[in-house]
């Protein structure tokens, strides 16, 4: 079983492309949040962006996914160029080829753990695949708990409640924003762990944005922010390269 | 510290606290503008002193007086004093003036017999600006205000001076006509009089005719009140003390402000009914506020539950967040009602002004500025906000700490026995009130009201229970409609107490407005259905345009002519009817009939024909159904009345009747009426006979005008005053609750930011979230409706069964449906508001 379809033998292309990306906020001129950023992001591939506080990374992720528009620049995503696309367009492009984690699951409360994995299929209008979101959410280990209520599951549990829902669409691209920050070392080592079988096993694609080089090291490749702009990547890291690099950049 | 976190919390968060702000000013507004005019019919003064030139007056009773002692058991006897105002005044004997005038000390006893009479020009009324009464005296009482002329000369035998604000336009010599219950007189105007005191006597214009004449025009037997003015260096104390002794119970001596209560009392400004409409203003918009107050202020803080959380992380007790919550809301109330009493005051003026207009209050009501009050106002407000902040933090504050860092934060449910327990007797009280006092009486309307409050309160004790059933039922027929039905759907029946906070003022809305306005429309419509039985056999109804009526003696000359077959004269008056010890005031009717009938007032038991055969003094009484049920009189008992002018007699009930809506509880002899009543005209002439009795009529009395019988406007124009009153406190009340309504709305959707942040991200659009509220709010607005509608329901129908046994929802299912049908659209478009503004169509989710 593949998540996406395409063949595994063929060369690698990148599913997230940014071209001379620049994000200015409003009333913040002088600040560049990203400042002409170039980077694209295999098919396949687990990507980590990293950087010190203020370097740009989450405005790296909501760029590259369409959660907001950069000021200058291209965003290909998919092989679609949506920095044009306007609201509410740019959610349908989204919702067809992004997944997403967080470090707040999102879960909607009143929701069972099975309408929530379901939810942005529906949304979409989409038939859900059922047999997919089963065993999605058997590989999540939370087979049997499709009737249970996020509020009465454990942190761990709803994160991967909220990975489950994010590949129970078989997006093109994964985006997680911190989804081990709100939890404890071992919950987190699991959620990331689930995430590497799913590029793996299943040729899904992930871009996370952490701050933890333990996290980052399960990536294939970490990308470095600093100051809005790109500061080289890592590839294949350990936690060790990473933090060097980070005491680097904090310097 | 806990005083610096609640001002720095309210300070920084105004957003949070806008909702709550708004509502305590919208409550503490009306209920200060409600107090000022309750309290302002209150203490209204008690008119004009037209005995201002005099030192003392002696009067008869102006009120009934009824006094009961119960015996309490344990020795202790308990004196209740009630007592009820009359509408006219007692003739005082011919020896009582003699004996006034001669008691020491007295300079002057001046006999003042004031009458209300009616002055027309060549058949078109001469009124008195501003709706003042006219009333009549003979010359010498002139002296009393005094009044003085202004041109002419004083009144002699067939001649009358006019008040200054009735002959404007009228030239000295022209012939007026006056009517009086003893008959219309042509009377030469030979001059007019103004009060010669600085204030005047506002409310009143007065009419001078000769002493002479006094007696035969007003067909009073001696005068109504006695001028007494004290001897040049005679105690005035003791003058008052010894002419008190002199006249001993029969009358009583009045000095200073008190002095006004000697006048008549149809030439007074009457508070009653403005008493009754501004009490029962204060009491629905003191319901309403206090209602919805406690609402908005239990929904503001279940929305913080999470930040409540973190503080007891961050190692705040329970008890501290009690008083950091307490702070909060004191400060956001009195802040509140700094702006809000002067917008009360102003609330009341603008009241009070239409009030006026509609003529519900007499013209010279003014709004006081009573500090008390609005300082009450604000007191109130802030007990209502603290208790149900008390009430709403009492489980809050006990979150646990560790909730704070769940994703999911929801209070603790609990209390289910005690809510059913609490809504048990609310029902119950309800239920008792509606089963067991009369909703046909005086009360109806009241008791209808106060027993959808309770049934509301029940319903909000329920909460999630009562609404959480109906939601089941109608969020499963909206989730029929498509997904985002499905999401709405389980949304609403999870949030349950989300729906509950927004439904509950909802329901308020419609089961208050909806109750008042439906039992409005039933009174009219089956006072409506009993006037038209009643004059089903008239061919005619004959009423006077020069005068408020007929004298009697007219009326009899209009029953001979040849085309009428038969007839039936009625002279609107009020009897006191002695309650088990209180004193009420009904209104009756004295009545005359010849030949066939010309009105039928449904007669139950006994006959109208031995009204008035009883002998010379025609001691008789026809009695209502409800009236007669309520004191348990038979045909033939002889219970005690007191007649318009005071005077106690027993009358020999006769006969009970059903058709009484619009007319009257009692049925008196006609002359006996006219004797007793200080006006005494036939208001309403019914006449049955052949096609042309009109034109007869007309032709022989051009004054008299002769309309269709079954004309729907043949009601009296109290009753319309009274309706308009009403309609206008509907308004109020129904501004009000929509407030509520798109307050509760706006501070619900407005919680939910991060919730749609959420679903934005997970690929919900703009649109689909406002479609999705929208289905959301569809399902609450239905399950207020559903409730309000339950409500009204049990309410309406056993009001409708208790005035004429017939069962109904409503009296026009049009309106029903525009009701139920405004109310549902007012909540759907205060839902889609706040939506539109908190998920902009183009908003981006990374920006959310």
């Amino acid at each position: 079983m593949v998540l996406v379809q395409q063949s595994r033998s063929a060369p690698p292309r990148d599913v997230v492309v940014l071209a001379e990306v620049s994000k200015s906020y409003p009333g913040r001129a002088a600040v560049r949040a990203l400042d002409r950023v170039t980077v694209g992001f295999a098919s396949g591939s687990f990507t980590a962006v990293m950087g010190p506080s203020g370097s740009g990374k989450s405005t790296l992720l909501h760029c590259a996914a369409g959660l907001d528009r950069p000021s200058e620049g291209r965003v290909l995503l998919a092989g679609q160029d949506i920095s044009a696309l306007r609201e509410p367009k740019l959610t349908v492009v989204r919702r067809a080829h992004v997944g997403f984690v967080f470090q707040s699951f999102n879960l909607v409360d009143a929701l069972s753990v099975w309408d929530n994995v379901l939810l942005p299929q529906r949304l979409a209008g989409k038939r859900p695949d059922e047999a997919w979101a089963r065993e999605v959410l058997a590989r999540v280990g939370l087979a049997g708990r499709e009737k249970a209520r996020p509020g009465e599951l454990s942190g761990g549990q709803q994160q991967r409640v909220a990975l489950a829902r994010a590949l129970a669409g078989r997006p093109e691209v994964i985006f997680g924003d911190e989804p081990t920050g709100a939890l404890d070392l071992s919950t987190g080592r699991e959620v990331l762990a689930l995430l590497r079988r799913f590029v793996d096993e299943f040729g899904a694609t992930v871009v996370m944005v952490t701050h933890d080089p333990a996290a980052a090291a399960w990536a294939d490749r970490v990308v470095f922010l600093a100051d809005g702009r790109l500061a080289g990547d890592l590839i294949s890291p350990t936690a060790a390269q990473v933090s060097t690099r980070m005491v680097e950049l904090t310097r | 510290m806990i005083i610096k976190l609640a001002a720095g919390t309210v300070r920084r968060r105004r957003g949070a606290f806008a909702g709550t702000f708004l509502t305590a000013f919208l409550a503490v507004a009306l209920i200060a503008g409600s107090g000022l005019l309750l309290f302002s019919v209150l203490t209204a003064g008690p008119g004009a002193d037209r005995f201002a030139a005099a030192d003392a007056v002696v009067a008869g009773d102006r009120a009934v007086v009824l006094t009961t002692e119960q015996d309490k058991g344990d020795g202790e006897v308990k004196v209740k004093t009630k007592s009820e105002r009359l509408t006219g005044a007692p003739a005082l004997p011919a020896e009582l003036v003699t004996a006034v005038a001669g008691t020491p000390g007295v300079a002057t006893a001046v006999p003042d017999a004031a009458f209300p009479v009616a002055v027309d020009l060549g058949g078109v009324p001469v009124r008195a600006p501003d709706r003042a009464a006219v009333v009549a005296h003979g010359w010498a009482s002139a002296a009393l205000t005094p009044y003085e002329l202004t041109q002419g000369a004083p009144p002699g035998p067939g001649g009358v001076v006019l008040d200054a604000a009735l002959a404007d336009g009228l030239r000295i010599g022209e012939a007026v006509r006056v009517t009086t219950r003893t008959g219309a007189r042509d009377l030469r105007l030979v001059g007019v009089a103004a009060p010669a005191t600085a204030e005047g006597v506002p409310g009143q214009a007065a009419v001078f005719v000769a002493d002479a004449q006094v007696g035969e025009l007003s067909g009073l037997a001696g005068p109504t009140a006695v001028g007494v003015r004290v001897a040049p260096g005679a105690d005035a104390a003791a003058v008052v003390a010894g002419l008190q002794q002199r006249i001993g119970g029969a009358a009583a001596v009045h000095t200073g402000a008190d002095k006004v209560t000697a006048d008549l009392p149809g030439a007074l400004p009457d508070y009653i009914g403005a008493i009754s409409i501004f009490g029962f203003v204060l009491g629905i918009t003191g319901f309403a506020a206090v209602f919805v107050l406690t609402g908005t202020v239990s929904l503001a803080i279940r929305q913080r539950l999470r930040e409540l959380a973190l503080l007891r992380t961050a190692g705040a007790t329970p008890r501290q967040l009690r008083r950091m919550l307490s702070l909060e809301i004191a400060i956001v109330t009195l802040v509140a009602a700094a702006p809000a009493l002067p917008v009360g005051v102003v609330v009341a003026h603008l009241v009070a002004a239409r009030f006026r207009d509609l003529g519900a209050v007499p013209p010279q009501f003014t709004v006081a500025l009573n500090v008390i009050v609005l300082i009450a106002a604000v007191v109130v407000g802030l007990l209502v906000t603290l208790l149900s902040t008390a009430v709403a933090a009492h489980r809050a504050v006990r979150i646990a700490p560790t909730q704070a860092l769940r994703e999911t934060v929801t209070a603790s449910g609990g209390g289910r026995v005690l809510r059913v327990v609490v809504a048990a007797v609310l029902v119950a009280g309800a239920v008792a009130v509606l089963g067991l006092v009369p909703l046909g009486g005086v009360y109806g309307m009241g008791m209808g009201f106060v027993s959808s409050a309770l049934l509301l309160c029940a319903v909000a004790a329920l909460g999630p229970l009562a609404v959480g059933a109906v939601t089941a039922v109608v969020s499963r027929v909206v989730a029929l409609s498509s997904v985002l039905g499905r999401i709405a759907a389980v949304m609403t029946r999870a949030e349950s107490r989300r729906v509950v906070g927004v439904a509950i003022p909802l329901t308020l809305m419609f089961a208050i407005n909806a109750t008042m306005l439906i039992d409005g429309e039933i009174l009219t419509r089956v006072t409506a259905d009993q006037q038209a039985a009643r004059t089903a056999s008239a061919t005619v109804r004959v009423a006077a345009t020069n005068a408020p009526g007929l004298p009697l003696d007219v009326a009899g000359q209009v029953c001979e002519l040849p085309a009428v077959t038969g007839s039936a004269a009625t002279i609107g008056t009020r009897v006191i009817v002695d309650l088990g010890g209180k004193p009420e005031d009904y209104p009756a009717q004295g009545l005359q009939v010849s030949g066939e009938q010309a009105l039928d007032l449904g007669v139950t038991a006994g006959s109208l024909d031995d009204l008035g055969r009883d002998g010379p003094d025609q001691a008789t009484v026809a009695v209502s159904g409800p009236l007669a049920e309520e004191r348990g009189w038979k045909i033939g008992d002889r219970p005690d009345f007191w007649l318009a002018d005071g005077t106690r007699t027993p009358l020999t009930v006769v006969a009970v009747f059903e058709n009484w809506r619009g007319f009257g509880d009692l049925v008196l002899p006609a002359e006996l009426a006219a004797r007793h009543d200080p006006r005494g005209l036939v208001g309403a002439l019914y006449l049955r006979g052949e096609p042309g009795v009109a034109e007869a009529v007309h032709a022989e009395w051009p004054a008299l005008a002769a309309t269709d019988a079954r004309d729907p406007r043949g009601g009296t124009a109290d009753v319309q005053n009274q309706q308009a009153a009403w309609e206008l406190m509907v308004v109020i009340s129904i501004g009000f609750t929509a407030i509520a309504v798109v307050n509760t709305f706006a501070i619900a959707t407005s919680a939910r930011r991060s919730e749609f942040a959420g679903l934005r991200l997970i690929g919900a659009t703009a649109p689909q979230l406002h479609r999705l509220l929208g289905l959301e709010a569809l399902v609450t607005v239905a399950v207020a409706l559903v409730l309000g509608c339950l409500i009204t329901g049990g309410v309406v129908g056993t009001f409708s069964v208790a005035q004429d046994g017939q069962w109904r929802l409503f009296a026009d299912p049009l309106r029903y449906l525009a009701m139920i049908g405004g109310v549902g659209f007012l909540g759907l478009v205060a839902a889609a508001v706040p939506a539109r503004l908190v998920v902009r169509r183009r908003s981006l989710p990374g920006q959310a």
